[in-house]
């Protein structure tokens, strides 16, 4: 079958690119999008531990309350987003230095 | 499921996710970000479902590619595509260090995972009551009965969060159409 | 008699209660609740408070009078009835003071005694300060200043009453200090009574400071006295007078350095690092001799009384010649033995108060404020005091007070009563004072001009009045007396003042007599004799401000020169009506002059001394003063009194003949040649010998330069450097942490990363091998690993170089065995999850046992290699 180490290799893979993707991309939304991409990378690996050990169901609860919570977050994101949007007419995140120094 | 079958899914459903991923960094137009998000989700949720995860991928399916990239693709309709300039950035050198720093250290991280070696780790032998929705669902309402419902209240802090962002000073604009969430 | 002695008995005389508690109540009512009960009510309840109190000391003086007359077998008294020389009462134990170098205690305590001495005073206090409240209820009683109050007043008069009445009944020097201090606050209250103008504030403030420095003198009296004597009660400090003999070594500079280059200097100068070899006494009692004269207005601290008439005039008479200013003679007579233990001292109270008389008087001539010249006439007054005491005639200088008290007061309601005449025309506060625009007034004023000629009869010692048998008799004992160094044993030779001491003191003081009697004369004749010379001020309009707001600079309490005012008043005011006559006062007023200046005339009838057997006050105070006649003695082949009375009599006579040549026959022609020929010397004696220049340019100089080095230090050192600097410290720091700040939210996301970074190297490249080590019983000992993710362990517990395992386990603990005094070393493997691998060696002792056979708990060290 399929060793558990390459689900974690995925894992750290799709992570890794989300981090790298919020770091360096300035589109607010793109930025909320690659957070998604690292909760789901977390979700992963949750559930491919899980799966080590199917004596219960604690990781697959702990991904579902984390999709819920990351679904919630990116609602109110996007709807900070959308103000910076009315309020500067741009999503790009290093123009939204208001609370400088 | 056979070893070699069930290799090929995994492989498949592994570089639909890592493409999906590298896509939504790199693409410029904001809407192939999303698709590419998309596609990175759809590659997720096969993996559950490799992983006998069969309840959490239908939840995955439906909440992340059904509503959170739905909303997703709503905002960027609602500003226009902004292709962004890959120049004059400010703060680009400490972004830049960070995402080396990043890097190094996940290639540092990842060199002494492998090192520590121990071996390749098998799954147990599959359990017909798990993952699936009943033994679940029942675990959820009893062990995770408190957090479930503190999620319930996460949601309406969430909701009233949003709406209270996204409104803005102009009252006569209607509520942002990021306030809906449907409850798994 | 006896039911009295019954309700009061002498050990706990809680009459003392009725006098002090009366003028208490008086003071808290008026204060309190005076402003809602009215004028009338306000002076019903100070005249009956004082009054009161001067009825039960009365009684109070009628029982020791008896107790006395039982006990000298006066009046058939039984044998075996027991001198009851003072009547006691204690309130409460306020405090212990330890002695002796911690090991004894003195106690002090809240209690009162009427003993002959402060009998005599209290009577002073409560009936002059009846009269005086009397006097003032009718003074003050049209005073609408914004800034008076009638019920104010009078609160305060009370509450001077009451701590004066506190010092002279205390038993103890600290209650004395109480009072001391109580009146003290007092006289500044009411002397800046009237305290919209600052020159009433700056004189209350004076006369607290001058006080205060006298205090010092005080303060340093009671800790010597309580160090070396070892109480603080009066009797204590008579039974250890003897101790107080002891040579003590004084530095008035104090130690020498010796190192270092101060020591090089001063090794240049050693005469000023020189110490004295005094007793106790001396250094007492000269201590004691500074809080009087600040109390009392001697040299050098007499130059608050002069600006104390800023007060009302009352105050001034209540306050500033009868009683507190007297304070300072109670205290050395209280006292005397132990002042008496130094003829050094008493030479020197006795010289400062014969130069403070002559002094005061040379200023006295040249006043042209009639306050003015009666302040100056109590500080010369004072000096006689002390002269009298000083000489040892502690009873005749205690009689002086008496009298003095008297026609003191009395001129001072007197000019009272002529400056509320000149008032009511010329509104302007030192116009209506200086007394070249009076004149003339016995017509319009005669009650006030009999009695203040009385009492400058008396004052100038005109013969058969009380002030001619005071002063004189101070001047006799000055000349006759002779002070013996106590306690000449152990083969020490001790000071005595030498023989010529005495006539020189008496001659010096009958030149100050004679211009007593000048002065005094030369303000009767100018103030009631002669024309009305204030006509043309109150016509030329005499609204000039007083009392409002700011004061100008001629007000202040340095010039009394009222002719520049005049010119001040000629511009800008409305002219006036012409004045109406000045009118004589109300009988409130009247009734007190009259009372004292029959006291002034006929006082001396209580002590004859020099010329009749009769008892008198000196009898009276015999039994207090008795042993003092060990000490002082009159010299062999001095001369009688009646004939050292001559020259006192011949002093007033050219005095007053003087001053009646001058100002009446000659018109003050030859004053004014005096100051046209010699203006040099009379602009010195107007400026009071520019003694408070001398001040203000030396000792306030120092203080105020002291206070402008506190504000550069307090501007530039502590605001600029303490303050602005760390403030500038803490912005810096705040600017340098700003730029992390940008406010773009990745850059903050980059910054999280790298902290999670250098946080995950622990977890990544370096493990912590850390152990403790614990007992589990005699000789065993467990060696336990600190956990951490992912952490396996192997240990070395056998020997250092041969692991126990050779794989790495999970075993966190391991068990050594180690016997008493020997150490082992127990090596420590950690690996964590990454595979990077960190040792450390643990050392395990057990001391070898201990006498004690406790165990020590073992020392454990660690090291990361």
């Amino acid at each position: 079958m399929i060793p558990v180490e390459y689900y974690l290799v995925v894992a750290g893979v799709m992570f890794g690119v989300g981090a790298i993707g919020f770091l360096l991309r300035r589109n607010l939304l793109v930025q909320l999008m690659c957070i998604e991409l690292m909760l789901n990378s977390v979700n992963l690996t949750l559930v491919a531990f899980n799966r080590m050990r199917p004596d219960d169901h604690n990781g697959q609860m702990f991904a579902f309350f984390v999709i819920a919570v990351a679904a919630a977050e990116a609602a109110v994101g996007l709807a900070i987003g959308l103000a910076i949007y009315r309020l500067s007419r741009s999503v790009r995140s290093d123009e939204a230095d208001l609370l400088k120094n | 499921m056979n070893g070699l079958g069930s290799l090929l899914f995994f492989g498949i459903s592994a570089l639909a996710a890592l493409i999906g991923a590298l896509f939504v960094v790199l693409a410029t137009n904001p809407i192939r970000s999303a698709m590419a998000l998309l596609l990175a989700i759809g590659g997720v949720t096969a993996l559950f479902i490799g992983l006998d995860a069969h309840f959490l991928a239908a939840i995955e399916l439906i909440v992340y590619a059904g509503a959170v990239v739905i909303l997703f693709v709503f905002v960027i309709m609602l500003i226009g595509p902004d292709s962004t300039p890959p120049h004059d950035s400010k703060a680009m050198f400490s972004r830049t260090l960070a995402a080396v720093v990043f890097g190094m250290f996940a290639l540092v991280t990842g060199f002494f995972m492998l090192r520590a070696g121990g071996g390749l780790h098998w799954f147990p032998p599959y359990r017909h009551d798990y993952g699936t929705i009943d033994t679940f669902g029942r675990e959820l309402f009893t062990r995770g009965l408190v957090p479930f419902e503190l999620t319930t209240a996460l949601f309406v802090v969430a909701v009233v969060g949003a709406l209270a962002v996204a409104r803005g000073r102009h009252r006569s604009d209607a509520p942002s159409e990021g306030a809906k969430e449907q409850a798994p | 008699m006896e039911l009295l002695s019954n309700i009061f008995p002498p050990q706990n005389f809680t009459l003392v209660a009725v006098i002090l508690g009366l003028p208490a109540l008086g003071a808290f009512v008026n204060g309190v609740f005076g402003k809602r009960l009215g004028k009338h009510a306000v002076r019903l309840m100070a005249l009956s408070a004082i009054g009161g109190s001067f009825l039960a000391s009365l009684i109070a003086f009628a029982m020791l009078v008896s107790f006395g007359r039982a006990a000298h077998g006066e009046h058939g008294a039984q044998a075996g009835v027991q001198v009851i020389e003072r009547l006691k009462f204690t309130a409460w134990h306020w405090f212990d003071v330890s002695t002796n170098g911690g090991f004894g205690s003195a106690p002090i305590e809240v209690a009162f005694t009427i003993d002959r001495l402060s009998s005599v005073m209290m009577l002073i206090i409560t009936g002059v300060g009846f009269l005086i409240h009397l006097y003032a209820t009718a003074y003050m009683w049209d005073d609408q200043r914004p800034d008076g109050g009638f019920h104010r007043f009078f609160a305060y008069l009370n509450l001077f009453c009451f701590a004066m009445l506190v010092l002279v009944m205390g038993s103890s020097l600290p209650l004395l200090f109480v009072g001391w201090e109580g009146v003290g606050l007092c006289s500044y209250l009411l002397i800046g009574f009237w305290y919209s103008d600052d020159a009433n504030a700056a004189a209350g403030k004076k006369a607290f400071i001058a006080n205060r420095i006298g205090d010092f003198g005080l303060l340093v009296a009671m800790g010597l006295l309580v160090s070396y004597g070892g109480a603080l009660d009066w009797e204590g400090i008579g039974s250890g007078a003897g101790s107080l003999l002891q040579r003590v070594q004084v530095w008035p500079i104090g130690h020498a350095p010796t190192t270092g280059v101060a020591g090089w200097v001063v090794s240049h100068v050693p005469f000023l690092f020189q110490s004295f070899n005094p007793t106790v006494a001396t250094v007492v009692g000269l201590c004691l001799f500074l809080g009087c004269a600040g109390k009392s207005a001697q040299i050098p601290l007499y130059v608050w009384l002069p600006d104390a008439m800023a007060g009302p005039t009352p105050v001034s008479a209540l306050i500033h010649a009868a009683t507190m200013v007297t304070a300072g003679v109670y205290l050395v007579c209280r006292l005397w033995f132990v002042f008496l233990l130094s003829p050094v001292v008493m030479a020197t109270v006795a010289t400062i108060g014969v130069l403070t008389a002559f002094f005061a008087a040379t200023i006295g001539l040249a006043q042209t404020d009639i306050k003015k010249v009666l302040a100056y006439s109590t500080v010369s007054q004072l000096g006689f005091m002390f002269l009298g005491v000083g000489v040892g005639a502690f009873s005749a200088g205690f009689f002086h007070v008496f009298t003095h008290a008297f026609f003191k007061a009395c001129l001072f309601l007197g000019a009272g009563s002529v400056i509320h005449a000149m008032h009511a025309g010329i509104h302007d506060t030192t116009a209506s004072q200086d007394m070249r625009n009076m004149g003339g007034l016995r017509k319009w004023l005669p009650t006030t001009y009999l009695t203040f000629f009385a009492s400058c009869l008396a004052i100038g010692g005109f013969p058969l009045t009380s002030g001619f048998f005071s002063k004189d008799e101070i001047l006799y004992r000055t000349y006759v007396t002779h002070i013996s160094a106590a306690s000449a044993e152990k083969g020490l030779t001790r000071w005595e003042a030498p023989t010529w001491f005495g006539p020189m003191l008496y001659w010096v003081g009958i030149l100050a007599a004679t211009m007593t009697a000048f002065y005094m004369f030369r303000a009767l004749f100018l103030t009631f004799w002669g024309d009305f010379r204030g006509w043309e001020l109150a016509k030329s309009g005499a609204k000039t401000k007083h009392g409002d707001g700011k004061t100008d600079k001629h007000e202040a309490a340095k010039h009394d020169a009222a002719h520049d005012h005049a010119k001040h008043d000629a511009h800008g005011h409305e002219p006036h009506g012409p004045m109406a006559a000045p009118h004589e006062s109300p009988w409130a007023m009247t009734v007190p002059l009259f009372v004292l200046a029959a006291f002034a005339l006929v006082g001396g009838v209580f002590n004859p001394g020099l010329f009749s057997k009769e008892p008198g006050m000196e009898h009276w105070l015999l039994p207090f003063f008795q042993a003092s006649e060990e000490y002082v003695k009159v010299k062999d082949g001095a001369p009688s009194a009646m004939m050292l009375a001559l020259p006192g009599v011949m002093a007033f006579v050219v005095g007053a003949g003087g001053a009646f040549f001058v100002y009446v026959m000659s018109k003050g022609e030859p004053a004014r040649v005096f100051t046209e020929k010699i203006p040099g010397l009379y602009r010195l004696v107007l400026d009071k010998w520019r003694v408070d220049e001398f001040y203000e340019n030396t000792i306030i100089g120092m203080v105020e330069s002291l206070a402008e080095t506190a504000v550069v230090i307090d501007k530039w050192l502590i605001d600029g450097i303490i303050a602005r600097l760390t403030a500038l410290v803490v912005a810096a720091f705040g600017t340098v942490l700003r730029a992390f700040q940008t406010g773009v939210v990745h850059v903050y996301a980059a910054a999280m990363v790298v902290g999670i970074a250098v946080f995950g190297w622990f977890f990544v490249w370096q493990p912590q091998a850390g152990a403790t080590v614990r007992e589990q019983s005699s000789g065993k000992y467990v060696v336990e690993a600190s956990p951490g993710l992912g952490y396996k362990f192997r240990w070395h517990s056998k020997t250092p170089d041969q692991p126990d395992s050779e794989a790495f386990t999970g075993r966190r603990t391991v068990e050594v065995d180690v016997s008493p005094g020997e150490t082992k070393l127990v090596k420590l493997d950690v690996k964590n999850a990454f595979d990077r691998t960190t040792t450390s060696t643990v050392v395990v002792t057990r001391p070898s046992p201990s006498p004690a056979g406790s165990a020590q708990p073992p020392v454990m060290k660690g090291s990361i290699r």
